[in-house]
């Protein structure tokens, strides 16, 4: 069973991912592919849209997976291992988690499950980079989401000029080397084989 | 001066984020179709949003909705008033009453303000279109979580939440 997380600021498009995803992961019923969404309230939004697909999703609510219901998604994780025990659980935290925080809840619902990880998947709205990288605003949480990233998708690039991009991805290379950075449209499929890409092959 | 935001804890911390969610049933007298219903929830994203930023919010996380009604469902939603406004869905015919779940997620005011501007956009925008607007079930949410924190200090965080849940499902006797 791995565990992948699809992480990023609000608004960046992950439940439209998470959804596609899902598809491609399956296939025609190759592989069990299992959803954790995660939103901070008790209202839920992306919970709903994803179960209208038929899809089997977890939805948890009333708090963030990374910090305040940690344990709630590592025993969600567990159950799901001894329950369902799907190839692939596609996670998508609230938009102000910090992945390296869902890595370590991951792990503690994996002791006693055979789990892996995958990558941990940051997506960055392409249309909102200032937004996003403004140190007196957002820029601490989102920069610490880059950097925790294993995988940053630079999401709606079909919304921004080639010269815009450009200046979006150096800035996420200055902040993350290491990441393998890719451009992502869910809209016209752009990355969308290299992420499954990742998630099927990716060890840690 | 000092910044009304910073100076107390309790709203902006480290990141500044809060949140308001609710759930509403809105009736109109006469049947409204999807075209009508779309731009009703467009138009309270994008009021919402405005409303959030003029009350002093540095950011908008999201403006995001759930359309549920016997003819189908629909979502509408924004990340910020310069953006637009973004829906989806159908409706299989013309419906009179709808259930709609709210979620505002803004940074940088409290989260009475961010519930304060989610209710005025709902009620204004429907109110002035003729609907009525029932509240059902809301929360508030606010982020005052230190992401900073050291790996060790987080498992030990973790930890105790466990011991927390385990107890509470498996109580003594």
């Amino acid at each position: 069973m791995k565990i992948t997380q699809i992480a990023g600021f609000l608004g960046c498009g992950k439940t439209t991912l998470l959804l596609r995803l899902s598809r491609e992961l399956a296939g025609h019923g190759e592989q069990k592919v299992a959803l954790v969404v995660n939103e901070i309230g008790e209202i839920p939004v992306d919970g709903k849209i994803i179960e209208e697909t038929g899809l089997r999703v977890k939805d948890i609510g009333g708090g963030c997976i990374c910090c305040e219901v940690a344990a709630t998604f590592a025993k969600t994780i567990y159950a799901l291992y001894r329950e369902f025990n799907p190839d692939h659980v596609l996670v998508e935290p609230t938009g102000v988690a910090v992945p390296h925080q869902v890595k370590l809840a991951a792990r503690m619902g994996g002791r006693d499950a055979k789990i892996a990880l995958g990558p941990a998947i940051v997506l960055f709205d392409a249309t909102r980079p200032a937004e996003l990288l403004d140190m007196d605003a957002l820029g601490q949480l989102v920069t610490t989401q880059v950097k925790d990233a294993n995988v940053v998708a630079v999401s709606k690039v079909d919304a921004v000029d080639p010269g815009t991009l450009d200046g979006t991805e150096s800035k996420i290379k200055e902040l993350n080397p290491d990441a393998e950075l890719l451009r992502l449209s869910t809209f016209s499929g752009e990355g969308v084989d290299r992420v499954k890409e990742l998630i099927m092959t990716w060890k840690e | 001066m000092t910044d009304p935001l910073t100076a107390e804890k309790g709203c902006y911390t480290e990141h500044g984020v809060s949140g308001y969610g609710v759930a509403v049933k809105v009736s109109h007298p006469t049947p409204l179709d999807e075209t009508q219903i779309k731009n009703l929830a467009e138009t309270m994203m994008l009021s919402i949003a405005n409303k959030c930023m003029a009350r002093g919010a540095r950011c908008i996380g999201h403006i995001k909705s759930h359309i549920m009604s016997e003819a189908g469902t629909m979502k509408a939603d924004t990340i910020g008033v310069s953006h637009g406004a973004y829906s989806s869905g159908h409706l299989s015919h013309p419906v009179a009453e709808l259930y709609m779940a709210v979620n505002s997620i803004v940074q940088g005011i409290r989260e009475e303000e961010v519930k304060a501007a989610t209710l005025e956009g709902i009620h204004e925008i429907a109110e002035g279109r003729g609907l009525t607007v029932d509240k059902e079930k809301e929360h508030t949410y606010f982020d005052e979580f230190d992401f900073t924190a050291s790996k060790q200090d987080f498992i030990k965080q973790l930890e105790e939440q466990f011991k927390d849940t385990e107890q509470e499902a498996d109580p003594e006797p």
